[in-house]
This record gives C-alpha cells, structure tokens and sequence, in this order.
C-alpha cells in the first residue's frame, strides 16, 4: 500500500467537496462552470444531489475534486449530512440579488463548522455578480424585466443592458459586508457570475491551496480496510491545469 | 427549521377498510374534495365483501376468475384470488342494471349491465344467508346513487375521455394520426364548441416525446383499442392480465394520460370532484402562499428541453397545477421534484387530470415523498437499502465495506419515479408500469438495475462494480449505464433478434421477473418496520437544527437545551400547538421576509405541560403505595403563576412562545443568586413594570409562594408567608413617603388605593430577607426548582402491532397501564397498605419544625407595634379555634366589618395579619400531607389562638380597607387552593 500512500506527483489526490446554499442561487450552475465551462440558462433543480468530478492541478500535485452538489430547497436540509459526511471543502453559494440568501448561507457555515469535518475548508462564493455589474451589450429591455428575471433564480437578466447604477440597485448583498462575514468566520471569500465564468475556477484553485494534502493523505493511508485508496483508481486521463478547463459535458447531468 | 413537528408520530398505520381502499385505488372519504353537494360518500352505507367468481360475457374470452366482490360504497370491487390477475373498480354509478341469474339451483349469480354495454356475471360462492345480505346491500347502496342522480353524470364524464373516440370510430385511429401522433384535424375528435373535448396533455401540441415508428404507436393503439371496446375502459375498466401485459410494453402517447388516471385511481376523484380543479384556481386567483415563489423559482427548470415548456402556454399549466396543489395542500406545499413529476404528466394529461394525478402521487402513491420532513423518501430508501440486502447480498456488503450509501443514487430516482435520471422514454414505461402495479415498481426496477448493472458490467469488464471504491465512481456507473439503456443488451449475438432486445427491455425483465417476489405487501411491511428508526433519526436531526438555529443559547450549555427541546417536544405530542404560521405581512414587510420560515411558537395551554416538565411546583405529584407498587403519578398544574409567567416570557407581545423564548426565560431564572432570583419575583409580580408592587400585586405574590409551597411539608414555608404578608404591609405602610412626614394620621385618613405602586423592590428585598425560610428559597431553591431533566422517552408508535398500530396503541397501552393502577390501588386499599404522598416542590424540609423567623431588620423605631409579639408562645388552646379555614377565606374575601376598626392604630398592626395568617396555619392539611404532622401542630400554632375573636374582626377590617382591588378570578383562584381537599390516603 505504500505506493498508494506516496502521494507522488502523477497521482491524484482526492477531495470531497460539497456545495450548499439556497435554492437558485447557483450552485448547480456554479459547478458546471467550472467542470465543463458551460452555461445553461434554465437548468434543472437538484434532486437530492448531482454528483461531478473534476481535476485540478496545483504545483506538482494533482487534485481530484469530487463534487456533490446538493438541492438547496429547505426541505431537502435534512439530506445535506449524507452529502457533507467526510467532506474535506465545502463551498457556500448566496446570489448576491438576494439579501435572505446570504442568511441561508450563514446557516449553511455554522451547520458545517459544528457538523461536518472538524479541518472543513469552507468558502463563501455570492454568485450572479453579473446582474449587478454594468453591461457592454446595451440592449433595449428595461430595468422592470430584469427585476422580474431575478426572482426567477437561475435566470439572468445579466443580458438587460442595465446602466452601472440600474445594476448595482439590483444589489442587495454588499461585497463589503459578506467579506466581512467570511473573515469573521474563517471562510475564503468570492463573488462569482456561472454565467460569465468571473471568478468561479479561482474559489476551486484557493480551495485547493488552502486544502492540508498531507493530512488527507495521511487519513487515506489509515484508512486500511480500503484497499488502493487515491492510488489504484482508474487513472484517467492525466490532469489537467485549472486554466484549461476540460470539457466533460456529458459527465455533468443530474442523478 | 424553526417549525417543531409532531406530525410524524401521529401515522397510522391503515387498518383493513383502508388498505382495502388503497388497493382498489379507492379515494377515501377524506381525501376527496368533498364535493360542494355534501353527499356523504360512504359512511352512510355498509361495506361488505364476499367470494365470487367473476366471469365476462360478450366477445371476450377470458377465464372465469375467482376473488373476493368488495362492495364499498359508491363502489363495488373485485379482485382475483391472487390479488393481481383480475381487479377492477366500478363506480357504482356506471352500473345500469342487476339481475339476479335463473341459474341452477344452489347457484347464485348476479349479472351487471354496465354503461358501456358490457356485462359481467359474478357468481356469489358463500353461503346463501350471506349472498342475501350483499344483494340487500348493493341495492340500496345503488337506490342512494340513482336518487343522488349521479347515473347521468357518467355520460358526460366519459366524453372527456379520448378511450371512448378510440373505440367509437370505427376506423382505426392510426389512420387518422400523423407518424408523430399529433393530431392531424380537429376532425371526430372536436366537439359542437369546436375544440377537442376530451382531456389531453401538451404532447398533442407540442408533440411527444420519442419516435413514434420506434414506439410502435399505431399497433399498440390498435391492441388498446380492441381491448377498451371488449373489457370497459375509464371508469369501468376491468383489468385482466392482458391489461398488465399491454401496459408493460408501454403505453401508446395518446391514450397514456388517460390510462395513468384510470390506473391509479385519480380518475375517480376527477368524477367525484367536477369543477373543483378550476375552483381553487378561482379562489386563490391572486394569492401567494409559502410555495408560490418556490414554484416560480423551478418552472423554467422543469424539463426545459420539452419545447411546451418553452412557451407561456406550458409554463402556465405547470404553474396553475403545482399551484392548485399547494394551495388544496398547504402543509406540503411544494416540493422540488413535484416539478418534474407534474411537467411530465402535463405532457400527456390535461392540467385537471395532472392536478388530481399528482394528488394521488403525493397522497397516496408515495406517502410523505414530498412533506416538509420527506419522511416518506427517507423511509422507502431504507426499505430500499433492506431490500438490497436481502435480494442482492453481495452488492450490499461491498458497499459497506467501501461506506458507500446505496440511497446516494436511488434517492432522485424515486423521488422523480426515474424520469430525469432516465432518457424519458424509457422513464415513461416505467412510470407506466408504476402506476398500473404500484410503488413496488420503483424499488423492483431499482433491484433490477443494480442487478443488470453488474450483469452488464460483468460481462463488459469483469467485476466492475464490485471493485467501486467511493460514491463517486458508483454515480459515474450508474449514469453511463442509464444513458445506455437504448443499447443492446446483447450486441455480439449472432442472433439478430437478441441483439434487438435494449438494455431497458432486459431491465424490465429481470425487475419484474427476478424480483416479483416483492409485492406491496412487503414494501408495506418493510416500511413498518423501519419507520419508528426514521423518524428517530428526523426527530433528532431537527432538535439539532432547532437548536443550532437558536439565536442564543444563553448561559446553558448545548445538552442542557437539549432537555429544555425535549421537554418542548414532549408538551407539542400533549398539546400540539396550532399550526405554525408566516409572520404576519405587513405592507412594509420585503419580500425576503416573507420568506422567513414559519416558526413553532406554543401557546398557554402547551406551556403549560412544557412548565410541568421543568419546574417541580408547576405539577401535581403523587407518589401511590398501594403495597405492590410504587408509582409516580404526575399532573399538569394550573395556576395563575403559571400564566404569569407564560405572559412574562412572552417579550415580543405575541401571545405565543418561541424556543428561543423558552430558552431565554429559563435563563432569565435559573442562573440567578439570591438578589437576582428576588428581583426576578418582584419583576414577575410587577404588571406594569413601574418598579412597585401594589398591595394587589403583593396579595397575588403571596398567594403564587403558596402555590409553589403547596406540598411543602411542615409549616415553615405557610409560617415564612404569613409573616412576609404581615412585614410587607407594615414596612410597605411604614416607608410610604408621607408616613413619614406625618406621623402616622394623614396617611391613614388617605388610605393607599389597594391598586397604586405601593411597595418597591428594595423594600420588598428587606422584607424577604427578614426571613431565613424565604431567604433560603430565594438563594438557591427557587432556581433550583427549574430542573432541566431528562424526559422520559415517548413511545413512538407501536411499529409491530399490526392494525392497532399508530398512536391508538399507545393510547391502548395508556389505557391498560392505568386500569392495572387502579385496579391495584383497589387492592391495596383493601388490605390497607394504599398510601398517596404529594411530592413536594422544594423538598428542603422533612421535618415538620419551623425555622426561627429572624430578627426584623427594621430598627424598633420604625416599628408600630411589636412585630415579635406574634411569634410570642401564648396558651395552647388551638383546638378550641374556629376552624381556621374560615379565616383564611375571609381573610381574602371582603368583610363586612365595619371601616372604623381599620382606622384605629393601635389594631391596625402586624400582630393581627400574623395572628391571621398564624390562625391560618392550623388548617394545614392543604399544604402538608404527613399523617404524623398532626400531633405537632397544635404545638407550634396555637400561639394566637387565644385572641382569636379580635383577630378575625381585626383582619377583616384590615382586608377591608386593602383588599377591595382582588378581582373575583383571583379570589376564587385562592379559595380553591385553600379549600383544596386534603390528600389524605
């Protein structure tokens, strides 16, 4: 088992990593982003969990994320522990056009740091930034049906051609004050847009910077009974940097 | 998370009647809509089943079947001895005509003219007494339909059924049909109004899913249409194996949404219920609820690659059905999924037929899939996971050894019946097999697909699966495996006609073939089985969160809370609270905060129970010795106090309580030291918070100490009261400003009104602390008296008990624990050994002897009269008192005396309210139950006794002039408690 163990350059490293928050605040389309690089615009609502992997390459070393993405409906809370259980990173996602998601998240944080894995590497990710931003792409549609494209979660009304202060009205969670909530509970901080793709890949590489490698790998090798654990997987295909997103579509459907 | 739930311990497991009605897909009475008409549906009428053989006349060729003819009102039903070959269920209404058969002698046969013409013979086996009074019964069950004029709704109802333009024309459907199953004209199928008057789902607009050629729609039309026209269809379809078989090979698009309602029984509520649909859309036109943004969020996510739900014309229907849902069904509202299932049978149904579908799905299909908690989903999965173990061993050891859980991927699949983690044609005839043979099909195709899998996988890749080492490569396997479905399943065969057998028609075979051996019967009796372990797990699952969200937990630790949720939860199963509601809306409230979940928040009577459970003195204990026994028998007190401090908890106005109210009061006494504890029972007594107790307000403290003491044993406490009562007014008169200034007089010819501030706190310190008894409550009792403990556990529904399950069991056992108590309590009063003890609130003393008072802190100066006087020992003659009950019920009632008496100074002492209050004492039975107390009182209280007659005239007069303000509840309140029946044996 000792190769399994070695942790060596060509082998990957595995990290759980589950995605919690709000219903609609983006966090299927977060993950698509950042496993294929797309965007659908109405995208499906999570059953339980949608399962994606992705590889990511940090330094020298290979990271592996496997990645639950949970159903953020508050009903479906009482499910979340099956997913989170074991997780090593977990990334809260609020949309930023919302005020009570950030509550939402808020909840999410403290559930994780007294539930889940006492070494959690948690980031707080306020989506949909680009609703909130001045749009290049000035077209016709007024403010009114951006507003009402809002409400209807994934859809983006980023596409209305809203005036720097039209957009930034849209706004209801400031940057200033999430940040100040992260640093306060230890959480790496982003805003992100799934639809532009603004800062999506830069939560998984902090992730994966802030992630103790040594101790997971330290905790695999305990774990005996699993034979070849992050070492005799099917190796796949060999990692690929961050930058260069892999396309993997047909991987990343809900089941 | 902030809601408190009880609902789950409230299941019932069905008893036959009702299972009776679940398997004939019979709405019960209760779920149906009720219609506006009124008509009781069933309750009038009697339900009865008997043996019979059923037969089919006409063209048909099929075998006589044997089963059992149910006739439950306005229904008559039948099933097969198997339960599965033969069934059907015939609205009682669509029968035309009974006759009784001129058959052989010793046969009885009834024959049934049905709406369509068909005729059914059934041959009644059981004895003839019996037969005759099923006759007798299913006539009159049929006079009650026929005078309630429901013979004439049926014609109307099946025009809205595409089956009856099927076998109507004469020609073959397909002939009339596009490849694609679109409608080609209007043509027969469009009414005098000009459109199509039966029901159907988007697919006719918008096209159905799949390649029809594929499909084989046209001959499976074929097949459906000759077999419609011979066995009834809608509501008087007659399901014999052929049904089942035809429906396994999928249904033909256009007949589908019709044949899910008939197979699963919504038609029936769609019959029962006309306009009901349309009617809470008109009545909630307008309306949001908790759901309605939860819906808008998911309509563009519903099978968005359905080009209906591209438009307003699909987004719209899906909107009204989920809306009418969750509007008919507030507690479960909507559920993620719901959005898919609805989005799915809209294809192929139209938006009423969906509603009532979807009705029977959530209701009674899969029970608690989609409730605020999901028990249901969380139960089946973990029937699913036993069913895994015991069908396919070796996949489940391996899983658990590599700690992956099987519900991580079969959990979506039942929640969405397959449909988005299947290509949706395949999804469909799984669906259609759903809902022909029941929710067991869910758990055999998933049996059948972890099987098949590892066929496959075997043969592809050796053991493939079984060398999963996590969740994720499990997901990654079954999902490839999905979207293979359309695959060969044998495609190196040399045979070409195995090659043409799918995957998903192999997965068919091997569910329904491999694993028939589960019925509904099991997954009934397996969901039996594991339910009390899931709701365990979901009770604490949102004790933990309840907690977790508790804004603060004060000054307690995490398990300490935890006791204070458990005593919570107990008095919510006693006293379940009103259903939690939104806070209400406001004009200024945003829309975030209408978002805010609803909160469990109690009322008077559960706080009540929850106080019983925490503090010792808010209930009534008995211990009962009856010589085989020693029981504790515990009730729910009732006292003013108690509502006192439900109202003083009550911070934000809302006549209700919060956990976090709950937690917050608790903390506000539990942790306090002796000065704390003191100004928290003045706060208490202090209505309007000015910092003063009137005179009314010191009356009404002093009778909650007495209520709190109540069990004490001994006098101490009764003893410690009445000189608090007598130090209070007299340091309360003696501090009063203009006592001060006027010696004496002025102050008494202005007599303090009995509802003015009158004593402060500091004041009200000094009086307590002059007394040790009072003292030592205040310091450490008080507090101590709220016990976080742990509280017994509730039984949870008896899961083994088979019909007598649920919380009639429990009620049972209730039942006979208290008849053996009280038998035995009858025994041992016989032979005398029944003793009954109050367990006392504080416990500080077992001794009967009073504590010295301490000395008075008032300097002698400021003193009127000798307060030490009273405790003076004076000549026993306590027996010879008037009973001193009568004082004590004067001395809280107005007298007659006249006000003179209380002018005059040199009465108008403590000495009278002590020797009152001392008089009082000698009626201790109400307080202290001790048979050996008797000897010693007279010892200790006669001091006064020899004053006796001035006493009372002095007290009268006292209360006169200061009692006036005590509201008639109270008074009633405090001769209750002192006239309350000693507890003697």
């Amino acid at each position: 088992m000792a190769d399994a163990a070695s942790g060596s350059a060509d082998k990957s490293v595995q990290v759980k990593l589950v995605l919690l928050g709000e219903a609609a605040v983006g966090k299927s389309s977060v993950v698509l982003r950042f496993v294929s690089n797309e965007f659908q615009a109405n995208k499906e609502p999570t059953i339980g969990a949608a399962f994606l992997t992705q590889k990511c390459r940090l330094e020298d070393r290979v990271l592996r994320y496997e990645i639950w993405d949970t159903a953020g409906q508050e009903r479906f809370h009482s499910l979340a522990p099956m997913y989170y259980r074991n997780a090593q990173a977990a990334v809260v996602v609020y949309d930023v056009t919302k005020a009570s998601s950030l509550e939402k998240a808020k909840t999410w944080v403290k559930e994780l740091q007294r539930q889940a894995n006492p070494n959690i590497v948690i980031a707080l990710a306020g989506n949909k930034v680009d609703l909130v931003q001045p749009s290049p792409a000035a077209a016709g549609s007024s403010i009114a049906e951006s507003e009402d494209e809002a409400d209807d979660a994934t859809a983006t009304p980023g596409e209305a051609g809203a005036d720097a202060s039209e957009a930034e009205s849209l706004r209801q969670v400031p940057r200033e004050e999430a940040q100040a909530y992260a640093e306060e509970a230890g959480l790496l901080f982003f805003e992100t847009s799934a639809k532009t793709g603004e800062g999506v890949v830069e939560v998984f590489t902090e992730i994966a910077k802030k992630i103790p490698i040594e101790h997971i790998l330290a905790s695999s090798r305990g774990a005996a009974g699993r034979p070849g654990t992050g070492g005799n997987r099917p190796a796949g295909q060999d990692g690929v940097n961050l930058d260069e997103s892999q396309t993997k579509g047909k991987d990343a459907c809900n089941c | 998370m902030a809601t408190i739930s009880t609902q789950l311990r409230n299941f019932k497991e069905p008893d036959k009647d009702e299972q009776a009605l679940l398997f004939f897909s019979i709405p019960s009475s209760g779920s149906s809509g009720k219609g506006q008409e009124g008509k009781p549906t069933s309750d009038s009428h009697e339900k009865m089943e008997i043996n019979a053989v059923l037969s089919l006349g006409g063209q048909s060729q099929e075998d006589p079947y044997a089963g059992r003819l149910h006739l439950i009102p306005p229904y008559l039903a039948f099933s097969s001895l198997d339960r599965k070959s033969v069934k059907f269920t015939l609205p009682l209404c669509t029968i035309r005509r009974v006759e009784r058969l001129n058959a052989r002698a010793g046969i009885y046969a009834l024959s049934f003219s049905l709406w369509h013409g068909m005729k059914i013979v059934v041959q009644l086996t059981s004895l003839r007494p019996t037969a005759d009074l099923f006759c007798e019964l299913l006539s009159k069950a049929l006079k009650v339909e026929l005078q309630a004029g429901r013979m004439k709704s049926v014609k109307g109802f099946s025009k809205t059924c595409y089956s009856e333009n099927l076998v109507l024309e004469s020609s073959p459907v397909a002939d009339n049909e596009r490849e694609d199953g679109s409608l080609i004209d209007g043509g027969e199928k469009v009414g005098d109004g000009g459109a199509p008057i039966f029901h159907g789902g988007l697919g006719l607009r918008f096209k159905f899913p799949g390649d029809p050629k594929k499909l084989r729609e046209a001959s499976k039309t074929k097949l459906w249409t000759n077999y419609l026209r011979v066995h009834g269809r809608h509501l008087t379809l007659l399901r014999y194996p052929q049904c089942t078989r035809l429906v396994q090979v999928g249904l033909p698009n256009r007949l589908r949404g019709e044949m899910w309602e008939t197979l699963s029984g919504s038609i029936y509520l769609r019959f029962a219920n006309p306009g009901t649909y349309e009617q809470i859309l008109e009545e909630n036109k307008g309306r949001n609820n908790t759901s309605t943004e939860e819906i808008e969020k998911d309509l563009h996510r519903s099978l968005p690659e359905f080009p209906a739900y591209q438009s307003e014309e699909g987004i719209g229907a899906l909107r009204r059905v989920l809306q009418a849902y969750s509007f008919k069904n507030p507690e479960t509202g909507y559920c993620q999924a719901m959005n898919i299932l609805a989005a799915a049978i809209l294809i192929y149904m139209s938006e009423e037929q969906a509603f009532w579908l979807l009705e029977v799905i959530c209701d009674r299909l899969l029970p608690g899939y989609y409730s605020t908690t999901m028990h249901g989903t969380l139960l089946d999965q973990r029937v699913f996971e036993s069913l895994v173990t015991r069908c396919l061993p070796m996949i489940h050891d391996h899983f658990e050894a590599v700690d992956v859980q099987l519900s991580v991927a079969s959990l979506p699949w039942f929640l969405s019946l397959y449909i988005n983690s299947m290509p949706m044609v395949f999804a469909f005839r799984i669906v259609d097999c759903f809902f022909c043979m029941g929710p067991k099909v869910l758990f055999q195709v998933g049996l059948g697909q972890y099987t098949s899998l590892t066929n496959a996988i075997l043969k592809i890749n050796g053991e493939k699966l079984l060398q999963i080492q996590d969740d994720g490569q499990f997901i990654h396997l079954m999902r490839d495996y999905f979207s293979s479905l359309g695959d060969s399943a044998h495609p190196d065969s040399p045979d070409p006609r195995a090659r043409a057998i799918t995957r998903f028609q192999e997965l068919l075979l091997v569910s329904f073939r491999e694993f028939a051996i589960i019925t509904d019967d099991t997954i009934y009796a397996e969901r039996r089985r594991f339910r009390g372990e899931i709701i365990t797990s979901i009770e604490s699952f949102s004790k933990r969160s309840s907690i977790r969200n508790l804004k603060s937990l004060e000054r307690f630790s995490k398990d300490q809370v935890g006791l204070i949720y458990d005593a919570l939860f107990k008095a919510i199963c006693v006293e379940p609270p009103p259903a939690p509601v939104p806070p209400p809306v406001t004009l200024l409230t945003t829309k975030d905060a209408v978002e805010e979940r609803p909160e469990t928040r109690i009322e008077l009577r559960t706080f009540r129970v929850f106080l019983s459970e925490i503090a010792t003195w808010a209930r009534d204990e008995k211990v009962v010795i009856n010589g085989f026994q020693q029981r504790v028998d515990r009730e729910v007190a009732e006292h003013e106090l108690i509502d006192r401090l439900f109202y003083f908890w009550d911070s934000s106005f809302r006549g209700s309580l919060s956990f976090q109210d709950l937690v917050t009061g608790l903390d506000g006494v539990m942790f306090n030291d002796l000065m704390e504890n003191i100004e928290w029972f003045f706060n208490l007594h202090d209505k309007n918070k000015d910092g003063f107790l009137t005179k009314d307000e010191v009356l009404t403290l002093s009778e909650s100490m007495l209520f709190i003491f109540r069990f004490e044993i001994g006098d101490a406490y009764l003893g410690a009261i009445s000189r608090f009562m007598s130090n209070a007014f007299e340091y309360g008169d003696a501090l009063l400003p203009q006592n001060e200034e006027d010696a004496g007089e002025d102050a008494l010819t202005t007599p303090i009104e009995s509802n003015q501030p009158y004593l402060n706190l500091a004041t009200f310190r000094m009086v307590v602390l002059a007394d040790e008894v009072l003292e030592s409550f205040f310091e450490t009792d008080l507090s101590a008296s709220f016990r976080l403990e742990p509280v017994p556990l509730m039984e949870l529904p008896a899961t083994n008990s088979g019909f007598l399950g649920g919380i009639w069991s429990n009620i049972a056992t209730e039942d006979n624990k208290k008849l053996f108590h009280k038998l035995s309590d009858e025994v041992g009063k016989t032979i005398g050994k029944h003793h009954v003890v109050h367990r006392p609130s504080i416990g500080r003393y077992t001794r009967i002897e009073e504590p010295r008072a301490r000395e008075s802190l008032l300097t002698p100066g400021m003193r009127r009269s000798p307060s030490k006087s009273s405790l003076s020992p004076t000549s026993p003659t306590a027996a010879e008192a008037p009973p001193a009950a009568a004082v004590s019920t004067t001395s809280l009632a107005p007298s007659t005396a006249s006000t003179d008496t209380t002018l005059s100074p040199a009465e108008y002492n403590s000495l009278s309210l002590v020797q009152a209050a001392n008089a009082a004492l000698m009626e201790r039975t109400p307080f202290a139950i001790d048979d050996a107390g008797d000897e010693d009182d007279s010892d200790e209280d006669d001091s006064d006794s020899e004053e006796d007659d001035g006493v009372l005239d002095e007290v009268d007069a006292f209360l006169e002039a200061h009692d006036s303000g005590v509201t008639d509840a109270d008074r009633a309140l405090a001769k209750d408690l002192i006239n309350a029946e000693p507890v003697k044996q």
